[in-house]
């Protein structure tokens, strides 16, 4: 069932959530955004509510708020809607939370491929300064806020908050080691929060509505509403809004979908699933909720997919560390040799698999960390060595096995 | 007419400043404007910022948008991941090659046109996609995708 709030016909006036902020202290702020339980829309789901208390108690007359709009996660296009439809919102959200930690300045960190939005961005930025709600001495409560908006260039690692940062500066996108953590030492190395523009959506709904509103949208334990993007075989493809902890089945009636194979979620860095899966949860528990799910049918090569992404990773790794730069390419020349026919049983795979948990053990960043799930699962769940060769022309002829 | 390089520059710099915070500004500046990214503007950026040559010359580098080589005034950004895949983008890609002659990432002799491939612009939705000179073009067929790119300038 979907439970429109971010996406609702009727929402409240722009701008409410954050005059409401402006009469609480930051702290307070802090803490409704805390006890709200929401965790960041962006996928690594780090609770918000303590990621504005570390930047709100450090030191610093200068911190930084920055928006995290490098939707880059294959199959993720939520960000790209919200950003279209309700920029104001975004915005809203960065001024309060710059408020809650002391901040007068937010940058919004566009991907490039979503130039074409900045003209709708900074229409609303000037909607918010002409009524008031940016700018210097805002509602006379002696806070200043404003946002600028810089682009990336086509780097999807630029995505991972710290490689961000680095581009941000003016460098290539490789990840900082943490600690420092970019709560005490981000942008410039000042304290900095980097949320996803979801979360940062989801903020002014939060202050109005309450934090044990907002907690109580969510199924369980998990809290408020999360936006999925569907594509691939499904009737309606789009972006809905379903409640943090539902059943990935809901979410495929919604969309429609009729013959499935398989179901990825999470983009190519998450979990590809059977259609004996579709009733496992949307959430921080089990599938990661990160926003994309794709949908391929029964006459889909899953080969085929499992290369595209391996295409993809190979592509985007930055090269910084070893594990993810080799990494990546074995685990796709590998793919390949599968679809050619020159690897077609379980057990020529395994030194690929240790391969794949090594990477996942020691890559540096979540990039290469989770660029072995697809590799994983789809050979798991979707390879089948019992039966003929995977090719037809297997190597088995050749009395390699 | 195009502009000098190292103007292009002088007026990013007026706009962004010379810090090194603002060099993806500058460069997306120059990239933006000349479709690529000449030596004498990386020349021109270092010695504004401070920065060594070699260093903006790798940044430039790291990023796909970015190019050394010169590129053609009209740039086709293909998406090439999944969800396009899976209805169309194939087909697209061969009529594209087939109407105009290049490869992806390669420019037409008359420097009109520059077609790449690209992972997810997400417009996975209404797939198939591609972006022209940045502007979104979506649920493409092989002849959409070609006479919009007939249409170009
Ligand atoms: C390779 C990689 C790519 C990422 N891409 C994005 C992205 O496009 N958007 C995003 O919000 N977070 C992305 N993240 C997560 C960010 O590092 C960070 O956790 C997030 O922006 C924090 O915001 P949130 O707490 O509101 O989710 C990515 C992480 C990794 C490792
Ligand atoms: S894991 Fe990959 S993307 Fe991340 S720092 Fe290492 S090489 Fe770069």
């Amino acid at each position: 069932m979907e439970k429109k709030v971010l996406l609702a016909e009727n929402q409240p006036e722009f701008g409410a959530g954050f005059e409401l902020a402006l009469t609480m202290s930051p702290a307070d702020v802090v803490f409704i955004v805390r006890d709200s339980g929401i965790k960041g829309r962006g996928g690594a789901g780090f609770p918000t509510g303590i990621k504005w208390n570390l930047a709100g108690a450090a030191s610093s007359d200068v911190k930084y708020v920055i928006c995290n709009a490098d939707e880059g996660e294959p199959g993720t296009f939520k960000d790209r809607v919200l950003l279209e439809k309700y920029s104001e919102r975004l915005i809203e959200g960065m001024a309060i939370g710059g408020y809650a930690i002391g901040s007068s300045h937010g940058i919004i960190y566009l991907r490039a491929e979503y130039s074409y939005l900045i003209p709708t961005i900074e229409d609303a930025r000037k909607n918010m300064i002409a009524r008031g709600l940016l700018g210097k001495n805002i509602r006379g409560k002696g806070y200043d806020f404003d946002v600028e908006i810089r682009t990336g260039s086509g780097a999807y690692i630029c995505g991972e908050e710290t490689a961000l940062i680095e581009s941000l500066e003016g460098k290539s996108g490789f990840p900082r080691n943490k600690p420092p953590f970019p709560v005490n030492s981000g942008y410039l190395n000042k304290p900095t929060i980097v949320n996803n523009v979801e979360t940062f959506c989801a903020v002014p709904h939060i202050i109005l509505g309450g934090p044990e509103w907002y907690a109580d949208l969510g199924i369980g334990d998990c809290s408020g509403t999360k936006l999925f993007s569907i594509s691939g075989d499904v009737e309606k493809p789009g972006v809905y809004e379903l409640p943090m902890g539902a059943p990935l089945k809901d979410l495929i009636d919604l969309a429609g979908a009729g013959d499935i194979q398989a179901v990825q979620v999470g983009g190519a860095s998450g979990r590809t699933i059977p259609a004996t899966e579709t009733h496992r949860s949307l959430s921080f528990d089990d599938l990661p909720p990160g926003g994309s799910v794709i949908v391929f049918d029964s006459t889909v090569n899953m080969l085929e997919v499992l290369e595209n992404f391996m295409e993809f990773f190979v592509h985007e790794s930055c090269g910084q560390c070893v594990p993810c730069r080799e990494g990546t390419l074995q685990l796709m020349y590998a793919v390949d040799d599968l679809i050619s026919g020159d690897i077609c049983s379980e057990e020529s795979l395994s030194d690929y698999f240790r391969l794949a948990e090594a990477m996942r053990i020691t890559s540096k960043c979540g990039l290469g960390q989770t660029a072995v799930n697809c590799f994983v699962d789809i050979i798991n769940n979707f390879v089948d060595f019992t039966d003929e060769c995977v090719s037809g022309k297997c190597c088995c002829e050749r009395g390699d096995r | 007419m195009l502009r000098n390089p190292e103007e292009i520059v002088a007026d990013g710099i007026k706009e962004f400043g010379s810090e090194h915070e603002s060099i993806m500004q500058l460069l997306t500046k120059v990239n933006e404007e000349l479709s690529w990214i000449p030596t004498i503007a990386i020349e021109a950026i270092a010695k504004a910022t401070g920065i060594s040559v070699a260093e903006v010359y790798s940044v430039v580098s790291f990023y796909s948008f970015f190019s050394i080589e010169p590129r053609g005034r009209n740039i086709v950004r293909l998406c090439s991941t999944i969800s396009c895949t899976m209805t169309g983008q194939g087909k697209i890609l061969e009529a594209l090659i087939d109407e105009f002659g290049i490869e992806p990432f390669e420019t037409t002799d008359d420097g009109r046109l520059t077609i790449e491939t690209t992972p997810c612009i997400g417009l996975c939705d209404q797939a198939p996609a591609m972006l022209v000179n940045g502007e979104p073009h979506v649920k493409l067929t092989p002849e959409k995708a070609c006479d919009i790119v007939h249409g170009l300038e």
